[in-house]
């Protein structure tokens, strides 16, 4: 049989270690070549992946590039430790940032050039993550069918009558838990809530993955209005013009919140072991034409003063944004995510 | 004698119970993250997420079962005992679905069913403007895609053994003066039933752990909440506690279908040597039952492949393929067939004892093999990667982490296939052998190896597929630039790019065709 010892069958072991060795050494991850970067990003492929060849066409440096969430992605920072082969973390969410920079994944930058570009409020204290770009979490309705003058805070969605009109996020979206972050911190938990509740019994099935979807739906009059970052409104209208969706800034009103805000931003991994080209991306994405990419193809809001926001957005200065600092979005998590547990938001 | 079983057993049974240990290890990870979880965390989801998620999860396992009998047994049927013009093609046709990804069959059917969507435009043509069709996204929805999609399980494990059955065993009751309709209530269907039941329980373990179809048509059951509590929390403790019941409902139904088909274990005594006799049906009957077989299909997968072809033919997505996508087609051929070679090798010896030795020990491990399945992709992905950071880091962010994670999640798959292969033999004829003066190896080179190759093939082809399609383990575990097919699918599909999905879905397809022909070939039908 088989597994009786014989010679022929030492020759197979033989045979099969040898096999089982080379299978091995594949399956090793080789080493990266020295003009290449790792870099986990938390932000969809569709948005960063144009702003990063650029770089590489500017620098030849080539970019190995794992698109996934940004919570899922900290996670397997936090477990791989040392061993990561990420050189950069790029997110959607300036929370998750700071979140890696207490956990101690991050490695902090003494750089005039980010100094210069980026407000201090839009970056951590020791620059261990750097802001790149401005996003509003607003709302998104169809012309059609609402009036603007109906919805003045993002808070007006938990009404009743919005029930089976509205459409929101899942809960595991940062953007969400960021925007919740910032209305406890305002309004404090009773309201907030309140708040969750409304939306959950309003949006019923209508709980989405993707903020492209939301605005999808709006624009299909699937339902009215939805909550979303600004720029997928934007991006919609650019390759559609005719849809008949707008954006609506909130909480503008008299003694409001204001509108919230976050950043997508980027941190150098403490281990990596390209720490030159490293900097040099950050420096690319923080310089001018860096701030323009973001600017023109993903419509959201440059941090650098010079560049000028899509002229089709609304302009910076004719609103106002929420006054919680980006940094406490990382403490105020864990209190947030268990309202949202509380409530039973999907 | 005795020696020689003893030489044979010692090693056997220590593969076997440490592919057993590896299987086993993240289950008793997720358990003990659960059950050390606060009680108030449990109390919490008690009250809050836990009551919809049983319910969702428990009723589409229950509805897309029902479906799958219906559809898998009647075609089966059909397909073997009806003569119609075409029968060898429509034989092959039915098992295509099998290579259409949940999630690509879903993403479809949201854009057919969808709001807005082509279907609703016709019934608005018969019904007025205002009419609205049922949303794809709802039970309704996930039971149709869950249910087109998985019903070739049952129906090829129905059709091997209405192949293999003994046909004396019908002639006999009809001789007797059975009617047809009692003969094959009375003897056909029991004698099936061992086949059926495999097949069900296949079905029940996809839909439980499917994560693709039921998050693209955004119906909430235990598994899609499980992976939505990962990627969206810190801490994984709500996503085990999620985790652990669904490996509580798998249990249940494991053990259920195992009684059942102990009660019903038959040997076959002889290979079949003769064909069952094909009723021929008028005019009326044929062209009845190749519209009944025509609709399935063409829901299924002709559809479906259509309008992916038509999508791959956009200017957007041609412009998609390039390099970059060639690489993906190679990564997802690379891990399936590593995960598939992998998962028979672990299989074998698990399968082989649980049939020949069926002691509590054996049958255990055996068991241990099956939680895998619905240990979510997920939940799974995560127990291999702390596992490896701990035992193993020189592997951590290579390929074989992967592996293993597919392994213990689709080694039931295969199992599905080796276990009734090894049971169907029987003992009698190793024994003969042994009689007649071959040697141990001789005698499982010439007769066992030859009986159950069919059952080997079968369930590498199986495993090969679901790897092919597999999605969270992927995602959650791919090194750097090890995106997968799968993977793009998800992308693209997930923010409504259906163009952009199209190339990778149908390459899928296609890539999944050489394995399926290999299952409805003549090769492993010959017994």
């Amino acid at each position: 049989m088989l597994f009786v010892c014989s010679l022929s069958t030492l020759w197979r072991t033989v045979l099969s270690s040898l096999f089982l060795l080379f299978i091995v050494g594949a399956f090793v991850p080789s080493a990266p070549a020295a003009d290449s970067l790792t870099i986990y990003s938390g932000r969809s492929e569709r948005l960063i992946k144009p702003v990063l060849d650029a770089f590489t066409a500017t620098t030849g440096i080539q970019i190995q590039l794992l698109s996934s969430g940004t919570t899922e992605l900290l996670n397997r920072l936090k477990a791989e430790g040392d061993r990561t082969s990420a050189d950069l973390f790029i997110t959607n969410d300036a929370g998750s940032l700071e979140l890696a920079r207490t956990a101690g994944l991050l490695r902090p930058l003494n750089m005039r050039e980010v100094d210069r570009a980026i407000p201090s409020q839009f970056r951590a204290p020791d620059n261990a993550w750097v802001g790149l770009s401005g996003r509003f979490w607003i709302v998104v309705y169809n012309r059609t069918m609402v009036q603007p003058d109906q919805v003045s805070s993002l808070l007006d969605l938990g009404d009743p009558k919005w029930k089976d009109k509205i459409a929101i996020p899942n809960s595991g979206s940062e953007y969400l838990q960021a925007g919740v972050s910032v209305i406890r911190a305002t309004y404090g938990d009773d309201k907030t809530r309140q708040f969750l509740q409304g939306i959950k019994a309003n949006a019923d099935n209508q709980v989405y993955q993707k903020s492209s979807q939301i605005v999808d739906a709006v624009a299909k009059g699937q339902v009215a209005l939805g909550i979303v970052n600004h720029y997928y409104i934007y991006r919609h209208l650019a390759t559609q013009p005719d849809a008949p969706i707008a954006a609506l800034m909130p909480d503008q009103q008299e003694g409001g919140m204001g509108a919230i805000m976050n950043v997508a931003g980027v941190g150098i991994v403490k281990s990596t072991k390209h720490l030159d080209s490293a900097k040099l991306l950050v420096e690319f994405l923080v310089a001018q034409a860096g701030q323009r990419l973001f600017a023109e193809l993903d419509k959201e809001y440059p941090l650098h003063q010079d560049v000028k926001a899509d002229p089709a957005l609304v302009e910076r200065k004719n609103f106002r944004a929420a006054l919680v600092p980006l940094t406490k979005l990382a403490e105020l998590r864990e209190p947030t995510l268990a309202l949202i547990e509380q409530v039973g938001l999907r | 004698m005795v020696t020689t079983r003893h030489q044979f057993a010692s090693p056997l049974q220590l593969l076997a119970l440490a592919s057993a240990g590896i299987i086993l290890l993240p289950l008793g990870y997720v358990t003990a993250q659960a059950l050390s979880a606060d009680p108030v965390v449990w109390q919490r989801l008690w009250t809050t997420r836990i009551p919809e998620l049983l319910f969702n999860t428990v009723s589409l396992a229950a509805s897309v079962a029902v479906v799958t009998l219906i559809l898998g047994v009647s075609t089966a049927w059909l397909i073997t005992r009806v003569e119609i013009p075409g029968r060898r093609l429509w034989e092959g046709a039915l098992v295509l679905p099998l290579a259409m990804p949940t999630y690509v069959l879903a993403y479809v059917y949201s854009y057919l069913l969808g709001f807005g969507g082509p279907a609703e435009h016709l019934w608005q043509l018969a019904a007025g403007p205002q009419a609205r069709i049922f949303s794809p996204h709802s039970f309704w929805g996930a039971t149709l895609v869950m249910a087109l999609d998985t019903f070739p399980f049952v129906y090829l494990l129905s059709r091997s053994a209405l192949l293999s059955m003994n046909v004396s065993f019908e002639e006999v009751a009809r001789a007797s003066g059975v009617s047809r309709f009692a003969t094959l209530w009375r003897v056909t269907l029991p004698l099936m039933r061992p086949s059926i039941a495999a097949g069900l329980a296949l079905v029940i373990l996809y839909v439980v752990s499917d994560f693709g179809a039921v998050s693209l048509l955004r119906y909430q059951t235990l598994t899609y909440a499980v992976f939505q509590q990962m990627t969206g929390r810190s801490d994984n403790t709500a996503a085990s506690i999620l985790s652990l019941l669904l490996v509580v409902i798998a249990l249940i139904f494991l053990i259920t279908e195992r009684w059942f088909r102990q009660r019903s274990r038959f040997y076959q005594t002889t290979g079949r040597y003769r064909a069952p006799e094909r009723h021929r049906y008028g005019r009326l009957g044929t062209s009845a039952v190749i519209s009944y077989l025509g609709l399935i299909v063409g829901a299924a997968f002709a559809l479906p492949t259509i309008l992916l072809i038509q999508w791959s033919l956009s200017p957007e997505a041609l412009a998609t393929i390039d390099n970059r996508f060639f690489g993906f087609v190679w990564n997802s051929a690379i891990l399936a067939a590593g995960a598939s070679t992998g998962g028979v090798l672990i299989g074998l010896p698990l399968a082989y004892l649980a049939c020949r030795r069926p002691t509590l020990l054996n049958l255990s491990c055996l068991q241990a093999a099956y939680a895998g399945y619905v240990l979510p992709g997920p939940v799974a992905a995560l127990a291999v990667l702390i596992l490896f950071t701990t035992i193993a880091p020189v592997f951590y962010g290579s390929v074989l982490i992967l592996i293993v994670a597919y392994v213990i999640h689709f080694l039931p798959a295969g199992l599905q296939s080796l276990e009734p292969a090894l049971q169907q033999l029987s003992p009698n004829l190793e024994e003969v052998s042994r009689t007649l003066g071959l040697g141990m190896r001789d005698t499982w080179r010439r007769v066992t190896l030859p009986l159950v190759r069919n059952g080997f093939v079968v369930a590498w082809v199986l495993m090969f597929l679901q790897t092919m399609k597999e999605l969270p383990a992927t995602l959650l575990l791919r090194p750097v630039g090890f995106d997968t097919l799968a993977i793009r699918v998800w992308m693209e599909a997930s923010e409504e790019y259906f163009q952009l999905a199209a190339p990778s879905a149908l390459l899928i397809v296609v890539l999944s065709l050489p394995a399926l022909a290999l299952l409805v070939s003549k090769d492993w039908r010959a017994a």
